[in-house]
């Protein structure tokens, strides 16, 4: 490959993706009895509503949110397989609504569905055909697909039917088809959702050193793993009904959901002593965490909101109230726990 | 080009893949010319004066009949079909996200089953010469022109058909009317003239009752573009308005799913 198709057309400058204000609604299927007493009603549910994101050149960027929160329908409608009903989409400077067959020699989503391969074709025969479906010369194709072929660890498998393929195999080999246009942006939704956990764990390490290190690919991720998302991802975003609840770093994110919890661990005969005082404080959050408690020490946990200056004064009130106090640490929230949070945030009116 | 050769090549492949079926679609052809020639033998005493415009001969008419139908029979399934097993199996989503242009992915899609039954209806031609019927060399060039349009006309109501798959998941009742319209009042078993009136204006919008009736006549009896114009003109005009009513109608389709989200959706 010596030549990236879309490249040459992509904005230097500026976010590679923007979507703005996107708004989708699928129209709703209803019972037999209800079509027939109103036929010309009408009923929609809304899967997007008023979207807007950025993802900048080379980031790593995470989707996530619930089953049913609109990821699949983003992804589909950056991928031009959708359209919105509002709102713009751009991929390089292109207007993706406008045209699509510009922003799909840019933007190549991985299909994730594992019968989206022909399963009677070989892997290399798979490969082939796409290569000809992205545009790759016929001088090129052969040296091409080897290559990806190797890149994904399938060569001795090359020349067997894709059918007896591992699932582990048939994403290696999705994703492989996917790089054959070697796209500006790689969309992959959920893509480790068929792997067991050692193929998963494997898989995110071929996606963060292969794709986005070395054919430095700016990726977007749908997951509704949390863990998978914070071990790939640059940047994140929440999404949850339809409406974009948070976007920023993993630590951006947590300053978002706001407080923060912390860990005291004082004696287990004081532990009443200091929830009083700091229920007195305006933190009534606290409580004895399910701890051993076996040497003597119990820990207590809550929230602090405030950041660094409000635990400085709760950790001098703590000493002005003479309170042994064996360890004063904030507990990293788990990404999972941040995004219910924020989930949770959005539901609120 | 290259796109459309690497669909075929690839179509090709899967076939392959299925040997035993590969063969026994080739092989059954004989049990079709063979009972058609001894069905054709008996018959003709019977046919004889009604196909007189036709050849005369009830095996060769038969014949043609035969490989016509089998090739609108693809004609008018290639695009539903692929189309619907495109969407099941979820390779038409990737597809569609490919930097192919859609008329490229429909010749590409539809060409190979096209190529198959050709070569199908080769091999009947070829098993219905070696039994007998008379085929000027001469005419096959005009009597492949003649075909090539027929299919057209057929895939173009296959194309309307696809339109209904990708907006309603269901290619709906239209192909398999015109088919067996086609083939019962199309010509293919007995000439259109002996439809009795009521039926017969069904017969005169058939693409297959003007396109047969040249076919024939050039195969049969070595007509030429001349002799056969009337029929070929209103087979062409026809053909004409089905492709518009195709695309137009596969091009709104493909918006309307696109709209609707049901592009790749089963």
């Amino acid at each position: 490959m010596t030549s990236r198709p879309g490249a040459d057309r992509a904005q230097a400058d500026g976010p590679l993706i923007r979507v703005a204000g996107l708004v989708k609604s699928f129209p709703l299927r209803r019972p037999w009895a209800a079509t027939l007493r109103h036929p010309l009603q009408r009923s929609r549910i809304e899967v997007l509503r008023g979207v807007s994101l950025e993802v900048q050149r080379g980031e790593f960027f995470g989707l996530l949110g619930p089953n049913g929160a609109g990821k699949t329908t983003l992804f589909k409608i950056l991928a031009t397989l959708i359209l919105p009903e509002a709102g713009t989409v751009e991929v390089a400077g292109i207007d993706a609504l406008q045209r699509p067959d510009a922003v799909r020699e840019l933007l190549t989503p991985v299909i994730a569905d594992e019968r989206s391969l022909n399963w009677r074709l070989t892997g290399i025969e798979n490969l082939l055909l796409y290569a000809a479906l992205y545009g790759v010369s016929t001088a090129e194709r052969q040296t091409t697909v080897r290559r990806l072929l190797d890149t994904v660890g399938l060569t001795d498998a090359a020349d067997r039917m894709v059918g007896t393929y591992s699932s582990g195999m048939k994403q290696r080999l999705l994703i492989a088809r996917a790089l054959l246009s070697r796209p500006s942006v790689l969309l992959l939704d959920e893509p480790t959702r068929s792997l067991d956990p050692v193929s998963a764990r494997d898989f995110r390490r071929f996606l963060r050193e292969e794709v986005a290190g070395r054919q430095g690919c700016t990726v977007m991720l749908a997951t509704h793993d949390a863990d998978e998302a914070l071990e790939l991802c640059d940047r994140l975003a929440v999404l949850h009904r339809g409406r974009l609840v948070a976007q920023g770093t993993a630590r951006e994110l947590a300053a978002v959901a706001g407080e923060h919890r912390y860990r005291i661990v004082v004696p287990e005969d004081k532990a009443s002593t200091a929830l009083a005082l700091l229920s007195g404080q305006g933190h009534p959050g606290f409580a004895v965490a399910a701890a051993d408690s076996a040497d003597g020490w119990v820990s207590v946990e809550g929230d602090l909101p405030g950041g660094a200056t409000a635990s400085a004064e709760l950790l001098r009130q703590l000493g002005t109230a003479e309170l042994p106090v064996a360890e004063f640490a904030r507990i990293p929230m788990p990404l999972a726990d941040l995004i219910e949070r924020l989930v949770q945030r959005g539901e609120q009116p | 080009m290259s796109k459309i050769l690497a669909l075929i090549s690839a179509q090709w492949r899967v076939a392959m893949s299925y040997r035993l079926q590969t063969l026994v679609s080739f092989g059954g052809l004989v049990f079709t010319v063979v009972p058609l020639f001894f069905i054709a033998q008996a018959v003709q005493p019977v046919m004889e004066n009604a196909i007189r415009t036709e050849g005369g001969n009830a095996f060769g008419f038969l014949l043609v009949g035969t490989i016509a139908l089998l090739l609108v029979t693809t004609a008018l399934s290639v695009i539903p079909s692929a189309l619907a097993s495109g969407i099941g199996s979820g390779t038409l989503e990737a597809l569609l996200s490919t930097p192919t242009p859609m008329p490229t992915l429909l010749v590409g899609i539809s060409a190979f089953p096209l190529v198959m039954a050709t070569l199908r209806a080769g091999v009947l031609l070829a098993g219905g010469w070696l039994l007998g019927v008379s085929i000027a060399p001469a005419s096959l060039p005009l009597a492949l022109v003649i075909l090539a349009v027929i299919v057209l006309a057929h895939a173009a109501i296959g194309l309307i058909s696809g339109a209904m798959v990708l907006a309603f998941r269901t290619a709906g009742p239209l192909s398999r009317l015109v088919l067996i319209a086609s083939s019962l009042l199309g010509g293919v078993y007995f000439p259109t003239h002996v439809i009795p009136s009521w039926l017969r204006a069904v017969s005169e919008v058939l693409p297959l009752s003007y396109g047969l009736r040249a076919l024939r006549r050039v195969l049969l009896q070595g007509a030429s573009i001349h002799d056969v114009a009337p029929d070929f003109l209103i087979l062409l005009g026809e053909t004409a308005l089905l492709l518009g009513l195709g695309v137009g109608s596969f091009s709104f389709a493909f918006r309307y799913a696109r709209r609707q989200g049901t592009l790749a959706q089963y």
